[in-house]
């Protein structure tokens, strides 16, 4: 069971050690940071590692072990698995590389690997990983500096040292994560179990992936369009030209590339090109409802602001519809008689936490919207705080998504964590904010087709 | 792997439903009128060989050949090929019936190592070649799909109709797609190309294919 990787009662790093610029080192001080249960050290040559009793191996540990993490050289592995296995370790993290990513002798070695693993039914994360974190767990038993904040997004990424930078950028930034997994070479488990784990896990709100390549295509695509929650990715090699390969005799082509991207949209995954969309993308499914269409309304203190919103909105198909009269007499009764009441909604400069509140309620109580985009762009002249106050306590109350964009440098600050620790996904461009609501509105086209499907299924009696 | 020649890989899609260009193989010039008589007059005519994979590039192939000189052509035919690829194994010429003017599309199929069958869509010529105007679906497929990817293509207005031109059949066009879905599933194939599949404003018919089989 995967549970045993990423909620252990108890852990052994096999290769710890005092010296914290070793892996081994590393990964046993960041579990002792948070983890609550029982931790061990294992070490043939130190009595005690970072202050706890180290054993020589892990059969001698007295009690039992649930989880190991290996960081040990790849010679040693395969002996230190096997003791595993006859100690009842129920899960690995193998972070040593010298696998199959060497070549044809650590592809060898790999295999033997995962035979053993089979053979005491363990579970494996790598080899060749840079390790998990589980936030609710307090778990960190990866080379990441230091436990994310809360938060439902879970990030499997491939490739370990840029993955792993990644997420200490979003912990730096203060997007919450629930799970990061390094995945290594994947040899026994792979994004398939990943992805069925994760739909399980109560944590887990939005799956964001980092991938190169993936080992099995069509279970991926089984897996991932039966995953409940929503799904981002980005898969690195767009313009690979190499990996191209063509119709014979039409000479028209079919790239490796856009057989993933046919294969990811199928699956109902959303397809980013930078890191930058995947979280963004991620940070607006983790804190608000998807939107019944793509009818969104706008409001705004600058007017430029809402056309750049209006802009991009256009680009990615969302609507900007004409509000419903009830919903005009609203707004014009709280902005100034010079401002707009039609959508996009142009306070005129003014701001208030009524302004804000009054409008951006009457926005979502308006049949025909579905989104509401919320931007506040920053002068000398008002004060970032009452908008957000005002947002966030509309939000709670809200079945419809909210998204914000705070812009401007100093003096926006406050008002952002307001709405960070409001659980608003607030982003610092419109482009930005709009993308991220597109990806919310494919979501939920998504999921209406494959509600559609079923029906269709259904009716010809074919969903036996 | 097996190559198909155009006559064997039409005589697979025909079996899955797909409409072909009827015709057959004539090994000498007397077949090939006989042929001819069978399916009416004007008719394409084009060179059969398992080493000739692109007929129209080597003079391989002739269009709205007539009754009066359908012998003295078949003999033209496999002269030039005799000329330009001596090499070439001659099973003898396709004599096939003239396909309907419409608006030509490509449908390709290619084995995929991690996903299996990937389906690609298209319109042919220059949309496919220089503008990459392609969709692409991971078989199977069911009819909406097939639907969804024949809109999804930036040409797709050349297909409904524009400038007064009535719409293709696009209903012909997704039963295709779904028929090669259907084949993907049953037949060894590695690739298979229907290029062009001529679409009319009543239905859609294969006038030239290859496949490759594992």
């Amino acid at each position: 069971m995967l549970s045993s990787i990423f909620e252990p009662h108890s852990i052994a790093v096999v290769g710890a050690s005092n010296n914290e610029t070793k892996w081994g080192g590393r990964i046993f001080k960041n579990i002792l940071n948070d983890f609550k249960g029982d931790v061990y050290p294992v070490n043939a040559r130190e009595k005690i590692v970072q202050g706890r009793t180290a054993y020589p191996s892990i059969s001698e540990i007295p009690d039992n072990v649930e989880m190991a993490v290996i960081a040990v050289p790849s010679s040693f592995v395969l002996h230190v698995v096997e003791e595993c296995g006859k100690k009842g370790v129920k899960g690995l993290v193998v972070v040593s590389a010298g696998f199959r990513e060497t070549g044809k002798d650590g592809a060898e070695l790999e295999d033997k690997l995962v035979s053993i693993v089979r053979k005491y039914g363990m579970r494996m994360i790598g080899p060749n990983t840079l390790g998990i974190v589980n936030e609710p767990a307090g778990l960190n038993a990866s080379v990441i500096g230091k436990l994310p904040g809360q938060g439902s997004i879970s990030f499997i990424t491939q490739s370990g040292t840029l993955g792993l930078a990644i997420a200490e950028w979003t912990i730096d930034i203060g997007i919450g994560l629930s799970k990061v997994i390094s995945t290594g070479n994947k040899a026994e488990t792979d994004d398939v179990d990943l992805i069925e784990y994760l739909d399980n896990d109560p944590s887990t709100g939005v799956i964001a992936m980092y991938i190169e390549g993936i080992k099995r295509g069509r279970k991926f695509i089984d897996a991932a369009r039966s995953c409940k929650k929503p799904m981002i990715a980005i898969k690195t090699g767009r313009s690979e030209r190499g990996s191209r390969a063509v119709f014979s005799h039409t000479g028209s082509i079919a790239g490796s590339d856009e057989i993933f991207t046919a294969a990811f949209r199928q699956a109902g995954i959303i397809r980013v090109d930078t890191i930058d969309e995947l979280f963004d993308a991620a940070l607006s499914f983790s804190c608000q409802p998807l939107p019944e269409g793509n009818n969104v309304a706008i409001i705004s203190n600058g007017g430029g602001a809402s056309i750049l919103a209006t802009d991009a909105c256009e680009k990615h198909g969302i609507n900007i519809v004409n509000l419903e009269e009830t919903t005009r007499e609203r707004i014009k009764n709280v902005l100034p008689d010079f401002a707009s009441g039609s959508n996009p909604v142009d306070t005129a400069g003014t701001v208030s936490y009524e302004i804000y509140s009054e409008v951006v309620q009457a926005l979502l109580n308006d049949t025909g919207i579905d989104a509401v985009i919320v931007i506040y762009v920053h002068a000398a002249i008002v004060d970032s705080i009452p908008p957000a106050r005002a947002v966030v306590d509309i939000k709670e109350k809200s079945t419809k998504p909210v998204i914000t964009c705070w812009m401007g440098g100093a003096g926006t600050e406050n008002g952002v964590d307001i709405l960070k620790k409001g659980c608003m996904p607030n982003y610092s461009i419109p482009e930005r904010a709009v993308k991220a609501l597109a990806a919310l509105i494919k979501h939920r086209e998504f999921l209406d087709t494959v509600k559609i499907k079923n029906t269709e299924s259904a009716g010809m009696g074919a969903s036996k | 792997m097996t190559v198909l020649t155009e006559n064997e890989t039409k005589k697979l899609l025909a079996g899955y439903g797909i409409p072909v260009t009827r015709g057959n193989i004539a090994t000498n010039a007397d077949e090939a009128l006989d042929i001819a008589l069978s399916i009416g007059f004007p008719v394409a005519m084009k060179i059969s060989s398992p080493d000739i994979t692109h007929k129209t590039d080597v003079g391989g192939v002739l269009l709205d050949v007539g009754q009066d000189d359908i012998r003295t052509k078949y003999d033209e035919l496999v002269s030039n090929i005799r000329a330009s690829v001596p090499e070439a194994r001659i099973e003898g010429v396709l004599v096939q019936q003239m396909a309907q003017q419409g608006r030509e599309v490509i449908i390709g199929l290619k084995k995929d190592a991690q996903f299996g069958h990937a389906l690609m869509f298209g319109l042919g010529g220059i949309f496919v070649e220089v503008y990459r105007d392609v969709s692409f679906r991971i078989v199977p497929i069911d009819r909406n799909d097939g639907l969804r990817m024949i809109s999804e293509i930036k040409g797709y207005p050349i297909l409904k109709g524009i400038r007064g031109r009535k719409p293709a059949d696009i209903n012909a066009i997704a039963d295709v797609l779904v028929s090669v879905s259907e084949m993907a599933g049953k037949e060894k194939i590695t690739e298979l190309d229907i290029n062009p599949l001529i679409v009319g404003e009543r239905g859609a018919i294969a006038v030239d294919a290859r496949a490759i089989l594992e």
